[in-house]
């Protein structure tokens, strides 16, 4: 078996997110140093608030400030924080019921070790230095052994409430393509390009992913295909794409290597965008250290009779 | 009138560590053969087609069509898919039997949880407002109410290691599990919950065939009938809960009928020692009723297959007759949020 072929991969994204007007107004709360609850129709605090009743799935809107000082109702040591966790050196994770509130929330604890972590203990929050209306203005909660805090009696009006937040995500992965793509790519490091054959069907899939969509078997007879091909069908591309250094308008096309049941998509140069028409013959450009064709030009060769090409458009 | 279904087929991988040679559905197709060809069935004879996976497992967006290809759907057929464990797939095919509309579904599922670091790509199931901006991972999810079990003084750090290994010595006859034998407990990873209390990271891929009424006799020589299957779901503000209980499957198990026979065996999806404890008090198993014979989510946790490997293991024993009745559950989401109980029976012996 071939080496594996891995590559880093990253998924990131911000993700914003619209409010509705419990979330707008704790979140506005936290930036202003107020923690709000919101009130059940039996009477409970919710905290963190939620938009309907987790019970009942009625409409909550009765907001009320709570203490920004609780009780741990459960907590994990963490000696290990991870990227994005809110604390760098070891803490304790926890449930805080703040003082006023019938639920807890989540966050976690700065405490010197798990030894002086017990479920009871009373915390109060931290704030952040810097708040933006996020549940990280809390920087976390620390150990508190004063009065409980009174809270003023907020009523969640505030001057300019947050409408959204923006939340951003990223995940590591470690890319690996699988056995049939890691033989296509391969074979491209030395410009060839190697399709799979079904043993059932007998149709050649370029590129392979190791099995027949069609028959659903495996793949693995493999077979060398082109480098020529044929046009199949096209499209003229007018919108630049954001990092890509090609002058628009051009030409965008399916093309079946010889030898080939599939069209892979590439793109057509070395002729005038409104030229390239179905049937037109090409062959792939090469350019030094990439690991697949740059583009497609034409070969000279008279066009391709439709009837050659019709299964594969 | 209700029809009788059942599961008459189950294939799995083996699972591991890393499939970093194969793709997604180079992993998954020999299971879709091996349990097409327990029934001598061929893709063009089932009537519907249902998986269950995430793309995020392994960063790889719309992976689930690709997995398709494993299956051969030409010409078009009836298929479906859900962003869950495939037990909740199964669901699906069951409710979709139920109607007439077909008399077989294959259902399947799959989880490369190697790629990436699950521990953080499952934070991103959370409440994107208030608690995916922590990052708080499954692990410290699931010691907080590993905490809260102990201080409510179901359990403690003895009694999870024993579930730990009695998973693990169960492992051993599993010749599919991940995670098998002496294994030590470890150091904590979030305390309280040391290595031994969690599921090993892995990969793979299971399948089930289900058949309604007389096609499931022919197909199989002891269905495993679907007596009843129910799915609940809790609120997922996690203090919102009581992380020591679980209503929900005790809902689930209720509707399902679980109590209203005795079961002789239980395949739970507890991912984590602690929830075992949780499960098995919501579902009042006695210490006669076998519990994860097959070692469970802490022998092989495939993400997303795990579920679907309960229902496929409690099957595969009424199937080979090691089992008259019997229990499985899946779960999804942070501390036991979700779960699905089914019960399964064999025709008398």
């Amino acid at each position: 078996m071939p080496e594996v072929l891995k590559a880093p991969l990253v998924v990131e994204f911000p993700f914003t997110r619209s409010l509705g007007p419990v979330q707008s107004a704790f979140l506005t709360g936290l930036r202003e140093r107020v923690v709000l609850g919101v009130k059940t129709a039996d009477g409970r605090t919710l905290v963190p608030p939620v938009e309907y009743d987790p019970v009942t799935a009625e409409e909550l809107r009765d907001l009320v400030e709570v203490a920004n000082t609780g009780t741990v109702t459960t907590w994990a040591w963490n000696h290990e924080p991870r990227r994005g966790q809110p604390l760098h050196a070891p803490f304790a994770w926890v449930l805080v019921r703040l003082d006023g509130a019938d639920t807890a929330l989540l966050h976690a604890l700065d405490a010197p070790g798990p030894d002086s972590v017990h479920t009871g203990m009373r915390v109060r929050i931290r704030w952040a230095g810097e708040r933006t209306g996020a549940i990280t203005d809390i920087a976390c909660f620390e150990p508190y052994d004063a009065e409980p805090h009174r809270p003023g009696g907020h009523t969640g009006e505030f001057a300019d409430p947050l409408t959204g937040i923006v939340a951003p995500a990223r995940l590591d992965y470690t890319y690996s393509p699988g056995r049939a793509q890691s033989a296509y790519i391969d074979a491209l490091s030395e410009q060839r390009t190697v399709g799979e054959r079904c043993p059932s069907c007998r149709k050649v899939y370029v590129p392979p992913r190791g099995a027949c969509p069609t028959c659903g078997v495996a793949t693995a007879e493999q077979v060398e295909v082109g480098p020529r091909g044929t046009v199949t069908t096209f499209c003229i591309v007018n919108i630049k794409a954001k990092n890509l250094d090609i002058e628009v308008p051009y030409v965008y096309a399916h093309i079946a290597l010889d030898g080939a049941d599939l069209a892979l998509h590439a793109r057509i140069g070395g002729i005038p965008y409104d030229q390239v028409r179905m049937g037109l013959r090409v062959e792939p450009v090469w350019t030094e250290g990439t690991r697949y064709p740059d583009h497609y030009r034409p070969t000279g060769e008279p066009d391709a009779d439709y009837d050659t090409y019709k299964e594969l458009l | 009138m209700t029809r009788e279904i059942a599961v008459v087929a189950f294939a799995q991988t083996d699972h591991r560590r890393s499939t970093e040679e194969s793709s997604e559905v180079e992993m998954l197709m020999p299971v879709l053969h091996a349990v097409l060809e327990q029934t001598g069935l061929r893709t063009a004879d089932i009537g519907f087609t249902c998986s269950g996976s995430s793309d995020y497992l392994a960063g790889r967006a719309f992976s689930f069509t690709l997995a398709l290809d494993g299956v051969g759907a030409w010409p078009p057929i009836s298929e479906s898919h859900v962003e869950m464990d495939g037990a909740w797939a199964l669901y699906e095919a069951w409710t979709k039997l139920l109607t007439g509309d077909a008399d077989t579904a294959l259902v399947y599922s799959y989880g490369k949880c190697s790629p990436g670091s699950v521990r953080d790509v499952l934070t991103r199931q959370l409440d994107p407002y208030y608690v995916a901006p922590l990052w708080p991972d499954s692990i410290a999810l699931a010691a907080l109410q590993a905490q809260a079990l102990m201080d409510a003084g179901h359990t403690d750090e003895p009694a999870l290691a024993a579930v730990g290994a009695r998973s693990r010595t169960d492992a051993e006859a599993n010749p599919h599990a991940q995670l098998k034998g002496q294994v030590p407990q470890g150091d904590y990873v979030v305390r309280p919950l040391r290595t031994g209390d969690c599921p090993p990271v892995g990969d793979g891929a299971a399948a089930v065939i289900l058949a309604a009424g007389e096609r499931a006799r022919e197909l199989c020589e002891r269905p495993a009938w679907i007596r009843g299957i129910d799915h609940r779901i809790e609120a997922h503000g996690l203090g919102v809960r009581d992380l020591t209980d679980s209503p929900s499957t005790r809902l689930a198990a209720e509707r399902a009928g679980a109590f209203e026979r005795p079961v002789d065996t239980a395949e739970l999806h507890a991912p984590f020692s602690s929830q075992e404890v949780i499960l098995r008090r919501a579902l009042r198993l006695g210490d006669d009723v076998r519990v994860n014979p097959s070692g469970g989510a802490l022998a092989a946790n495939p993400v997303m297959a795990a579920g679907l490997v309960r229902i496929g293991e409690a099957a595969a024993r009424i199937h080979r007759g090691a089992s008259d009745r019997a229990l499985a559950h899946a779960t999804s989401g942070p501390c036991l949020q979700q779960n699905l109980v089914a019960v399964l029976e064999g025709d008398p012996r």
